[in-house]
């Protein structure tokens, strides 16, 4: 895709198959199971039988090279946040990340005296939906996961910028 | 001054001494009231000892107050550690620093390794379990290091100490006794930086190899940047 | 015909890999598929909880300690409440105790549900994960009912707890008990006897008495390597004296008593232990009592230290608190089941192929947050 990604003048032919590439990429999204602490657990039931996250067509992949989406869940502390970076940059393109927890968003609990923590994994790598919670429940994660899905299906990944 | 207001002084201090000072505050005589404000403040800078506490039977506590009768508890403590105090006296005399043994035993650093093979394998002390290892930041450029040791066959506890100075801490390693020690001591330098004479890899365990300072200790200050990470909380609009 | 040695190779596993345990890191020496050593490093999830400890206050310590251990909050709670009344002598009244051990022996049939799934999930086991997880949810669902959250509940505080049972809670237990007795069996026939888990890790990971003790390991861990030790019987705090249960031990029905499906099946008789419980419990629990009635105006605990040990589902947790008298902590240390779990990998694992390793590791049931603390 890199070869096409932003090249074509915008008439109706491009935007017809921009809208049918945001649709499939929006619906599908393989979610990438970084879970750290407490909100890795949230996320595990979400993706049981409860409250399913198959159903809104997220399946986990535990590699980074065949993921998509990359779910930062629980604490990031410094030692962790130079791995964070290079699994984010394993990632190939089209790629989004979201912030799972407080902990992810801005430190959480942790933000005041909390010496090895980093305070929001935005420091290191670009986030594209925030779901705050101390964990957050299965259903807030998923309102965020639909959020995102309509953030993608937004995007005219074929269709020159405007300078 | 009757025995009947001494008494009545002596309570009131000891429950002010312990977190209540309404009931201080509530009692109507205004010059008990004042004996008992001034004994507490002499007691806590240290000019005064504090009182004996009274002995209360079980139907007068009320549920929730701070009971004051901890005689059986310390009894059974006691027994426990004044054994091992006996006979450490004879085995290793000098190695003593404390005087009270109703909780932990002082000893002094330099015969310690003797001293932990000597408690592990005694037939009647028989500790052959360290249940918890940790180090404190004590006032006055002090570093302890602390042993809650447990037997399983007798199934009794001690609690050990041994304090070092800030500029030499160094400890022997009780590494090859107790194998569980091996991580507790290396956390223990972690955070602390008491270092361990003999342990075969002391070096960090939670933090990373590259990080600056020993977080536990009381005068820490976190660093600025991490590999180019801003460490300490950022302070527009968050406070 | 002899044995073809080749190099070293030097593996590394994690620190994200794929299994719930958390960010792990383990370097692993392999001469072809058979490990030499592996070395553990942690610390990816160090968020420095006891110095958090130094600066807030006694009540905003408990907060800390759930997100600690996140599989068990309410053991955590437990040990660090035990451990402050007896600081400070407060004695709770009975009310508040049965409803502790009800809270409490719930927490480790969930917790002990998490821990089983989560190995026949590491084994390539889908279904009964997915089976444990879907009965978890159950009492969380009883949990929430009682204190509004899933996961991380600040339930018991010093002197009391925050909130009381509400109305309908006992019926529902009962009937959710009643519902769950019959899927303990189903989850042992699918996990426990399946020929591929009892293949694969029946005689492997074998930790002999001596090694357990020395290294410090306790709980589940422990008894399945054929010592009897049980907090709850053996130093019993609380009023765990006045329930009748029985303390399962490995007995090697499959293998060598030690081994990784001795580790695992413990865990699925003391669920069916701790069903005992909370039977016997919610039978004789008073009816009237204010839980918050022994809670104290101002925590200020008076000069020393105490250190209390509490059984949690990994294992004795233990909690060193020394205090100057004033209303916050000047040293809390919390001794951790997991940290001492993790230590004897080294010493069971060397010697077993690459797939035996993470089959050792799941039956070890560590959690990272308590390691890293």
């Amino acid at each position: 895709m890199g070869l096409f990604t932003n090249k074509f003048q915008d008439n109706i032919i491009v935007e017809k198959l921009d809208k049918l590439l945001s649709w499939g990429r929006s619906t599908s999204p393989w979610f990438f199971q970084f879970g750290t602490a407490c909100c890795a657990i949230e996320m595990m039931a979400a993706a049981a039988s409860r409250h399913d996250l198959k159903r809104i067509g997220m399946i986990p992949r535990s590699s980074p090279r065949q993921a998509d989406v990359m779910i930062v869940a629980g604490t990031v502390t410094m030692k962790m946040a130079i791995r964070v970076k290079k699994l984010y940059e394993q990632m190939a393109d089209p790629k989004y990340v979201v912030a799972m927890g407080s902990c992810a968003t801005s430190g959480g609990p942790y933000w005041q005296h909390g010496y090895h923590v980093l305070k929001g994994v935005d420091l290191v790598i670009p986030v594209d939906v925030y779901v705050p919670g101390c964990p957050p429940r299965p259903e807030s994660l998923i309102e965020g996961l639909l959020k995102l899905q309509e953030q993608i299906l937004e995007e005219r990944p074929l269709t020159r910028k405007m300078a | 001054m009757t025995e009947n207001q001494q008494k009545l002084i002596d309570e009131l201090v000891n429950k002010g001494l312990d977190g209540d000072m309404d009931a201080v505050n509530a009692h109507q005589d205004r010059m008990v009231r004042a004996k008992a404000k001034s004994m507490i403040m002499k007691i806590q800078k240290g000019i005064l000892k504090r009182p004996p506490l009274k002995k209360i039977s079980p139907e007068e506590v009320p549920n929730g107050d701070i009971v004051q009768n901890q005689e059986k508890k310390e009894n059974k403590q006691e027994s426990t550690s004044a054994k091992v105090v006996r006979k450490l006296l004879e085995k290793f005399p000098n190695e003593i620093e404390n005087e009270e043994f109703d909780s932990h035993i002082q000893l002094k650093p330099d015969k310690w390794f003797e001293i932990a093979t000597w408690l592990k394998s005694e037939p009647e002390l028989f500790f052959d379990s360290l249940q918890c290892q940790m180090g404190i930041d004590v006032q006055d450029d002090i570093l302890e290091s602390r042993y809650n040791l447990h037997s399983m066959k007798h199934n009794h506890y001690v609690e050990l100490r041994i304090a070092v100075s800030r500029s030499n801490a160094k400890i022997p390693s009780v590494e090859k006794i107790w194998r569980v020690a091996d991580w507790f001591e290396r956390e223990t330098y972690d955070m602390l930086g008491i270092e361990y004479i003999g342990h075969s890899d002391l070096r960090r365990i939670l933090l990373p190899d590259d990080w600056e300072g020993w977080p536990l200790r009381k005068d820490y200050q976190e660093q600025e940047t991490y590999h180019g990470i801003i460490v300490p909380k950022m302070k527009e609009g968050w406070e | 015909m002899g044995v073809v040695h080749g190099e070293e190779m030097v593996l590394n596993i994690g620190p994200q890999h794929p299994a719930t345990h958390g960010v792990l890191r383990l370097q692993v020496r392999t001469d072809g598929e058979v490990v030499s050593k592996i070395t553990p490093y942690m610390g990816y999830l160090h968020r420095c909880f006891e110095k958090h400890c130094e600066n807030v206050t006694y009540e905003q310590v408990i907060p800390f300690t759930d997100r600690c251990d996140y599989l068990a909050s309410m053991s955590m709670n437990f040990g660090y409440v035990v451990a402050m009344e007896r600081l400070m002598d407060i004695k709770v009244n009975e009310r508040v105790e049965y409803i502790r051990i009800i809270m409490a022996e719930l927490q480790r049939i969930a917790s002990h549900l998490l821990c089983t799934g989560v190995f026949g999930l590491d084994l390539g086991a889908f279904t009964p994960f997915l089976w444990a997880l879907r009965d978890r949810e159950r009492i969380l669902d009883l949990f929430e009912l009682t204190c509004g959250a899933r996961l991380l509940y600040n339930y018991m505080w010093v002197g009391g707890l925050s909130h009381d049972l509400p109305v309908g809670f006992v019926e529902s237990t009962f009937k959710f008990l009643d519902y769950f007795e019959p899927k303990i069996d189903e989850l042992e026939n699918i996990l426990a006897h399946n020929k591929i888990l009892v293949e694969r890790s029946a005689d492997i990971g074998v930790m002999p008495k001596d090694i357990a003790i020395s290294y410090g390991v306790t709980g589940p861990n422990l008894r399945a390597s054929g010592v009897k030790w049980d907090l709850r019987k053996d130093d019993p705090y609380s009023i765990y004296d006045r329930f009748e249960f029985d303390v399962p031990i490995g007995q090697g029905l499959k293998g060598t008593v030690g081994d990784c499906w001795d580790r695992f099946y413990v865990r699925i008789l003391e669920i069916r232990e701790s069903v005992k419980i909370v039977r016997q419990a919610l039978a004789s629990i008073p009816k009237d009592g204010d839980v918050h009635q022994s809670l104290p105006k101002k925590i200020r605990p008076p000069k020393g230290s105490v250190y209390a040990r509490t059984e949690t589902p990994r294992g004795d947790l233990g909690y060193y608190i020394e205090s100057d008298g004033s209303p916050i902590p000047y040293r809390l240390k919390m001794r951790s089941p997991a940290f001492t779990a993790l230590s004897v990998l080294d010493e069971i694992g060397g010697g077993w192929l690459l797939s035996d390793v993470l089959a050792i590791l799941g039956s070890l049931d560590i959690v990272l947050g308590e390691i890293d603390r």
